[in-house]
């Protein structure tokens, strides 16, 4: 690893430890939840240039799923953790089937509207979902691993899980950036047309993207389900996907720290202002104006520009093996 | 079900039809020209209610619609000229999310200004009541309403089609540099079709607030029903658009009268069906 | 086709509604050469390229490529049978480096099954030798970590066929690789192209005719989206209908 991403994960290391002194553990177990399904946005946002506004979708399909399963049948963390993957998973295969024969704005408007679809369906079938009181009774099961069953009942105790957990689906992204497909989605983004004439599918490439970012949502809709003891109806609404939208471009889209920083952002700012003001998602449209107008790069080109302004960055080291994807973008110069 | 019930229905289905018709016109010019689905639509619908209401206390009902459409439209027109405009040559997609910015910040705002309790409005007492229509009775202002929205709407498409502004607004739908390489001020046409389009949601959230009663959330409530009529007409076509708009209302109402849980999701799901029929939507061009 | 044409086309047509901008063009291309398309601007050759390429579907008419029917299929497809073709008006990566550029064109041709994806993309070092190779084929060797978008306007037309050779086809189609080029680096870009030749067939498109002239083996002349003549640079120098599609009908 280059001694730049080693300083990034050693930062992200030290924030894990350091967030539940600084916010309740409830608020830094969000943070990283929130923080996995702005990954996921990143990856179609920020790599393939696919703009979703219904990520919700999968988050509340798997919420709910794991919910019931938990609640019904008494399903071990694990197997609901599995099973609001795949659920956010499949459900992404099948929507983004539908959406991806579309770009741009039409695109956008077919992810709103499944997920009104499911926003609706989730309100009105009450038996199931409960409805606007959302469904009650969700347990937090042990965590079993082999003889041991750790119990993860105190907030603080379900924040090192989350953060655990976090770390993992972390890697996995990373390791999904590293490979090929990140040059891939990226080079779709840049250039769809270019990419087909060099050879991609670049419709079933987007459609793998979309499948990827639906199964990290659904895990992360998981551990949503279990923070509260109830899956409420915003878990499938709108609010959420424009929520996860925030934090990916307020944290920075297109870099793999991007969405954590706008997760700390938002989640922290959202607390802090909502007890203070009851209409805080003004000031939340206010940062969204001002950065859409003035800093697209979110909070990851502030601290870029600040760094440059600190001093001169450091060269690639001769010889290395050349980076391939957006790390070549924030090592190399251009 | 008897007659009366279903009757009824089909003319609610006709008067938000040709609302989501309204809107959907407005919203399809906006698409057409900035290539972005207008996320503040919504609220710009709601911010016209309000307003109105405000305004016909003080003018009293025409003055009050006047002064929504005024309002709404010049709001339009200086978000297009502060915001949007910076905008075009980075990429659609944050031109959207500016727009999203700005539903936020309007809505809270509206429920800063006029609160968060819903309000009830009375129409003008020349339109109170209801007319008799044999096989049903109906209210007279949404009656009104409806007509009102249906000329509102046809005098747009004839606009856009037949006269010469519309052409131009046209041609800088096609080919913005082109247009403007004719020497025609793009810009101005920009501005002014946004101002537009805002100003009829703004018209149609007026014209709508005695039927259905004011929420801070109204906006929000109407807006993925607009962008599903955008979507299913086809982006970018008018007639599309009204159509869409007809077919969604009644839809709705009809549904609303014969299993009301289902109403709204039943929008979406023949939102989805369209696509998967059609994808170009009804109207559109492939 | 035994004949040794690479690519046939056949009466290929293409209308806008009512515009016909290619009228029934049949032309052959052998194995080996280097043939050039030239015409007026407008006379639709770019257009003929774009429905070589997949990029649009004729109105009628058919193309072969290696004996086989490949009309209408779309671009991906033909690239992964041998076919590349560069743009007229460069069309890279903009954000991705000069070497990123490459490297995903030609790793494009080398995907492997899904198991594969699970390696860091720099442990592909077949595709990290072609890539580094094609990029100081085309003069780009010290531009490795560039974004495309920074790179002058000569460096992204050598990128431009950079990307198009990393996709190891067999058929070199190159729309005006010297477009807007100064006389210093129209000279590389041509002594480039001539080292392509033998290596690939090329099919050209060039407007500078000495070029044309020296380089090729054979070249058909587009007009109106007709083609109006077809033979060795000697033929078509000396065709009538040639010179008054350029200077117009005069006499």
């Amino acid at each position: 690893m280059t001694r730049g991403a080693l300083l990034r994960f050693g930062l992200l290391l030290a924030a894990i430890v350091a967030l539940p002194l600084a916010v309740r553990p409830v608020v830094a177990s969000e943070i990283w939840i929130f923080a996995i399904a702005g990954m996921a946005l990143n990856l179609i946002f920020g790599y393939t240039g696919m703009l979703s506004f219904g990520q919700a979708t999968f988050f509340g399909l798997a919420a709910y799923t794991a919910g019931l399963m938990m609640i019904h049948w008494h399903a071990p963390l694990l197997v609901v953790l599995a099973a609001g993957t795949v659920v956010g998973a499949l459900a992404a295969a099948a929507i983004g089937y539908v959406c991806i024969q579309r770009v741009g704005t039409y695109f956008i408007m077919l992810t709103f509207g499944f997920n009104q679809m499911f926003f609706f369906i989730a309100y009105k079938w009450t038996a199931v979902t409960g409805g606007d009181d959302g469904l009650p009774g969700i347990p937090r099961p042990p965590l079993a691993l082999g003889p041991l069953a750790i119990r993860l009942d105190s907030s603080l105790r379900y924040y090192v899980f989350v953060a655990a957990v976090f770390l993992l689906a972390f890697y996995a992204m990373k390791r999904i950036v590293d490979s090929p497909l990140g040059v891939i989605f990226q080079s779709i983004r840049e250039n769809p047309g270019r990419a087909a004439a060099v050879g991609y599918d670049v419709k079933r490439y987007k459609w793998i993207a979309f499948t990827i970012a639906g199964g990290f949502t659904g895990f992360a809709g998981v551990l949503y389900s279990m923070m509260f003891g109830i899956v409420p109806l915003e878990s499938i609404s709108w609010i959420i996907s424009g929520d996860i939208v925030f934090m990916v471009l307020i944290g920075g889209i297109g870099n793999l720290y991007g969405p954590l920083l706008g997760a700390a952002a938002f989640k922290w700012l959202s607390e802090a202002i909502s007890v203070v003001w009851e209409r805080w998602p003004l000031i939340l449209g206010v940062a969204l104006v001002l950065v859409v107008l003035f800093l697209r790069g979110g909070l990851v080109e502030a601290f870029r520009r600040l760094r440059d302004a600190l001093g001169p960055r450091a060269r690639p080291e001769p010889g290395a093996k050349l980076p391939v994807g957006i790390a070549a973008e924030t090592e190399a110069g251009s | 079900m008897n007659i009366s019930l279903l009757a009824g229905a089909v003319l609610n289905g006709m008067v938000t039809g040709m609302l989501y018709a309204l809107m959907g016109v407005g919203l399809s010019l906006i698409l057409g020209l900035l290539n972005i689905p207008n996320f503040a639509h919504g609220v710009l619908y709601a911010l016209g209610a309000y307003v109105m209401i405000s305004g016909a206390k003080a003018f009293g009902f025409l003055g009050g619609l006047l002064t929504a459409i005024v309002a709404v439209a010049m709001l339009g027109a200086a978000i297009e000229y502060f915001g949007v405009r910076r905008l075009y040559r980075v990429h659609p997609d944050y031109i959207l999310l500016l727009s999203f910015g700005l539903s936020l910040i309007l809505t809270e705002s509206i429920i800063l200004v006029w609160g968060p309790v819903g309000i009830t409005f009375q129409p003008p007492a020349l339109l109170t009541g209801a007319i008799d229509l044999g096989v049903t009775a109906y209210p007279k202002y949404r009656l009104v309403v409806m007509v009102v929205t249906t000329v509102l709407v046809l005098g747009c498409y004839l606009f856009v089609t037949r006269t010469r502004y519309g052409a131009i607004i046209r041609a800088g739908i096609e080919d913005k540099e082109m247009a403007a390489a004719l020497g025609i001020n793009i810009r101005r046409v920009f501005t002014l079709t946004f101002a537009a389009g805002t100003g009829l949601a703004g018209l149609g959230g007026a014209l709508m607030s005695p039927v259905r009663g004011l929420l801070p959330t109204m906006g929000i409530d109407i807006l993925p029903f607009a962008f599903v009529v955008v979507v299913l007409g086809g982006l970018g076509s008018l007639p599309g658009a009204i159509l869409a708009g007809l077919l969604v209302g009644v839809v709705q109402s009809l549904m609303t009268a014969i299993w009301a849980p289902g109403a709204d999701a039943s929008v979406f799901a023949l939102m989805t069906l369209g696509i998967i029929a059609r994808p170009q939507g009804l109207l559109g061009q492939r | 086709m035994s004949d040794g044409a690479l690519l046939r086309t056949e009466r290929l047509t293409c209308d806008f509604g009512a515009l016909r901008a290619v009228n029934r063009v049949s032309l052959d291309v052998r194995a080996g050469t280097l043939h050039s398309v030239i015409g007026p601007n407008g006379s639709g050759k770019t257009t003929l390229f774009n429905l070589m390429c997949g990029e649009i579907v004729p109105t009628d008419g058919r193309v072969y490529f290696e004996g086989r029917d490949v009309t209408g299929l779309p671009s991906h497809r033909l690239t992964h049978l041998g076919l590349a073709r560069s743009f007229q008006r460069t069309n890279v990566f903009g954000k991705l480096t000069a070497y990123e550029n490459v490297w995903a064109a030609a790793f494009a041709r080398r995907t492997p099954g899904a198991l594969g994806f699970l390696r860091r993309a720099s442990e592909f070092s077949e595709v990290d030798e072609e890539a580094r190779r094609i990029l100081g084929e085309v003069g780009l060797a010290h531009k490795l970590t560039a974004r495309a978008e920074t790179l002058s306007h000569g460096q992204q037309r050598a990128l431009e066929v950079g990307v198009t050779l990393a996709s190891s086809p067999r058929l070199l189609l190159l729309d005006e690789p010297t477009q807007g080029l100064a006389p210093e680096a129209t000279q590389q870009m041509t002594r480039l192209v001539q080292s392509l030749v033998g290596r690939y067939t090329i099919l050209l498109i060039e407007h500078k005719m000495r070029i044309v002239m020296s380089i090729s083996d054979r070249i058909s002349v587009i007009a109106f989206g007709e083609l109006i003549a077809e033979g060795t640079p000697d033929e078509v120098r000396d065709n009538r209908d040639v010179q008054r599609a350029y200077l117009g009908a005069r006499r």
